[in-house]
């Protein structure tokens, strides 16, 4: 599915985004990207984006990591939890398709494997800036050169 | 040298803890870890000794599969957490123990038969085990015996998933009120089985594997990894390889410093602390990301040098830049040191002493918080820190704002150390002709590196192909898991983030734990079919 279905899923009420981490065993390299998004340099939060600590308050579940045996259950938990309509996004390469650790042992691979994806931001990691645009985009900011330019405005005179 | 190879010293298993006395009686007071190796019909065993002013010894032992070894835990008090993980990883067991036939690492739903990194285990069959439909593996939290702490504790679960966790682990706090009276890890959540997963790549692969041990890291577990390679081919990096790899391992310290400071103040709902350090260290990921052109996973370290230069206008703007983020963290660091609400959330928060530290074989900035300067980079320098003039930054009581010292401290070392090497920068090509592609001859070597998170330990094991027979990985947060542990009881509930963010923990990393004594007790597992059953209706 596409971030323009995954848009269209959430409705026409252009809604703030309400996010749920889930990290199913990744290495932290994606977290902490995931984290310097919602700092002041990136700053999801200009497009209403913010983290909840409940899965039943969120619009969003944002996956990190491939899923191991023991948050395979947990995962599929706090997605059913989620109200609808909900979006998915696999964040990272292991979250996309299990990455560097598909084939081992404990190690499911993506999170397709679990729960329905709706949007693949591949990347190992993915740069704060993918992220961003991910979720402009479901949000409605339809083109990239707007997110781009608002992102060089965050970034200072770099 | 933070690497060498290993020279055995051979022991029979029943005289294990003899043997292990005796040097620990030389001065070896320090227990790195233990390796377990398939050797066909028996498992060798491998105890890594330190001795704090520097040396290693290798103590190895062969017990009979399906035998049993003598526990070393009257010797290391530590010792019964690597006991547990050789347990699970090949199913020795250790006689005096008392945590055999519980699981450190791997699911409780793991099959018993195939110790993972036994050579014969296929990882494939594995996992269509692990995977098959109707197989539950969450499990609940191990708590039997509340009895014998008092009759009005009760068990509180704390994760896995919590909203005061970035990383799911679980602990299991016994409370009265308020007050902890115990704290009980179960890890392997994270547990992706990488140290399998490394012998069937080839070492040039693994490199990239081992990086995605931990995204904080990352470059160290290249870099210790590397090293030890280097030592079993008798291959040396050019030197300003070295100093490459010092100038990125030390921006890495920086950034993963930072970031820890950062969550303190999340953690403690200071949230302006939060964002205003996170805003600062984005220099910092910006200059990893000119030198190695990657912000998190550097992927810059390869066998014989680095996979590329830092040409001399790269290297000018590295200097520029971090005299201004100097400017910057001093400023920053100064406001929120002279806070008086940062100070009362901090002061005496997680307190614990120099026995307690070394009792439980702390290592890095955990140690050095109570004064004990155990630095590898200082104890057997490596790379380019035998060149650069620093000093081990040390505080005089362990809390959470000693910490908060000792990290700040680091940080400023650490950007005279980038000052230094932008100056010093020696001439040459640091990058090898061709990616390494070759055999490795037989033989075992290991390599320690000073991670921002303490102690890092690699040991390689090569038969003489292409990829490596065994790789074993001690991360510092496993040496360190303990203390949090200790360090919780007597504390409120309130602090439990506070208190395990101190150690600044690294599941990813480690990814190893489970420490705990509760009775055993058989209890039932709830399946989720089950918790449908009985949730209440809405």
């Amino acid at each position: 599915m596409t971030v323009e279905k995954a848009a269209r899923k959430l409705g026409p009420a252009r809604r703030s985004l309400w996010i749920y981490h889930f990290n199913a065993s990744g290495c932290n390299g994606c977290d902490i990207e995931f984290a310097a998004a919602l700092t002041s340099r990136y700053d999801i939060e200009r497009f209403g984006a913010k983290l909840v600590p409940s899965p039943r308050h969120a619009d969003v579940l944002v996956v990190t990591g491939a899923v191991n045996s023991l948050t395979r259950d947990s995962l599929r938990m706090i997605y059913d939890q989620m109200p609808e309509p909900k979006v998915v996004i696999a964040l990272g390469t292991c979250a996309c398709s299990g990455g560097v650790f598909d084939g081992c042992y404990n190690v499911a691979g993506g999170v397709d494997k679990v729960i329905p994806v709706d949007i693949y931001v591949p990347g190992c990691p993915p740069k704060p800036d993918a992220i961003v645009e991910a979720l402009a985009r479901i949000r409605g900011v339809k083109e990239r050169k707007a997110v781009c330019e608002v992102k060089r405005g965050g970034r200072g005179k770099d | 040298m933070g690497a060498g190879k290993i020279e055995r010293i051979e022991a029979e298993p029943r005289e294990l803890p003899a043997a292990l006395s005796r040097l620990r009686g030389e001065g070896y007071s320090h227990l790195i870890t233990i390796t377990g190796l398939d050797e066909g019909d028996s498992i060798g065993l491998i105890y890594h000794l330190a001795r704090p002013g520097g040396g290693v010894a290798h103590l190895h032992a062969s017990v009979a599969k399906g035998g049993e070894a003598p526990s070393a835990i009257g010797v290391f008090r530590g010792a019964y957490i690597y006991e547990m993980e050789v347990h699970d990883m090949f199913g020795l067991r250790f006689s005096g123990n008392p945590h055999m036939g519980r699981r450190l690492l791997l699911p409780d739903c793991y099959p018993e038969d195939e110790p993972p990194l036994l050579k014969d285990t296929d990882p494939g069959r594995v996992r269509e085990k692990l995977f098959a439909p109707g197989t539950v593996c969450l499990q609940g939290p191990p708590v039997s015996g509340l009895s014998r702490y008092s009759p009005e504790s009760i068990a509180v679960p704390f994760g896995p998933y919590h909203p005061a966790f970035k990383e799911p682990e679980h602990f299991t706090l016994i409370v009265e009120g308020e007050r902890i009276l115990d704290a009980i890890p179960r890890i392997g959540f994270v547990h992706r089985g990488v140290e399998k997963a490394a012998e069937q790549r080839s070492y040039l692969r693994d490199i990239f594997l081992l990086e995605r041990i931990c995204g904080i890291c990352s470059m160290h577990h290249g870099l210790t990894f590397t090293l030890a390679v280097e030592k079993l081919l008798g291959l040396e990096a050019p030197e300003r390889a070295e100093y490459i790899r010092t100038l990125v391992a030390e921006l890495e310290r920086i950034h993963s410093h930072t970031l820890w400071l950062g969550l303190v103040g999340y953690w403690m709902g200071f949230e302006t602390m939060f964002m205003w350090v996170l805003t600062v260290r984005e220099t910092i990921m910006d200059l990893i990301e000119l030198v190695s052109g990657n912000r998190v996973h550097k992927s810059i370290v390869t066998i014989g040098g680095v996979r590329r230069d830092v040409e001399g206008e790269k290297l000018r703007r590295v200097g520029e830049k971090i005299r201004g983020f100097e400017k910057e963290f001093s400023r920053l660091i100064g406001d929120i040191l002279s806070l008086d609400e940062f100070i009362e959330r901090t002061s005496g928060i997680g307190s614990y002493t120099a026995e307690d530290a070394r009792a439980l074989s702390t290592v890095g900035p955990v140690r050095r918080a109570v004064g004990d300067p155990y630095d590898i980079r200082k104890v057997e320098p490596y790379c380019a820190y035998g060149d650069l003039d620093f000093k081990v930054v040390t505080g005089d009581r362990g809390d959470v704002y000693s910490l908060v010292q000792v990290r700040a401290g680091e940080v400023l070392e650490s950007i005279h150390m980038v000052e230094q090497i932008v100056d010093h920068m020696p001439p040459g090509n640091p990058v090898p002709k061709r990616p390494f592609m070759g055999v490795v001859k037989p033989g075992e070597a290991y390599a320690r590196t000073e991670a921002p998170r303490g102690e890092l330990f690699h040991y390689v094991r090569s038969a003489g192909k292409h990829s490596p027979d065994r790789v074993k990985v001690r991360t510092p947060t496993l040496a360190n898991i303990m203390l949090a542990a200790h360090a919780l009881r007597g504390q409120t509930v309130s602090d439990v983030p506070l208190v395990i963010t101190m150690i600044d923990p690294c599941f990813s990393c480690m990814d190893r734990v489970l420490v705990a004594d509760a009775g055993s007790g058989r209890r039932r597992i709830l399946t989720e079919a089950d918790f449908h059953r009985m949730r209440r209706r809405w």
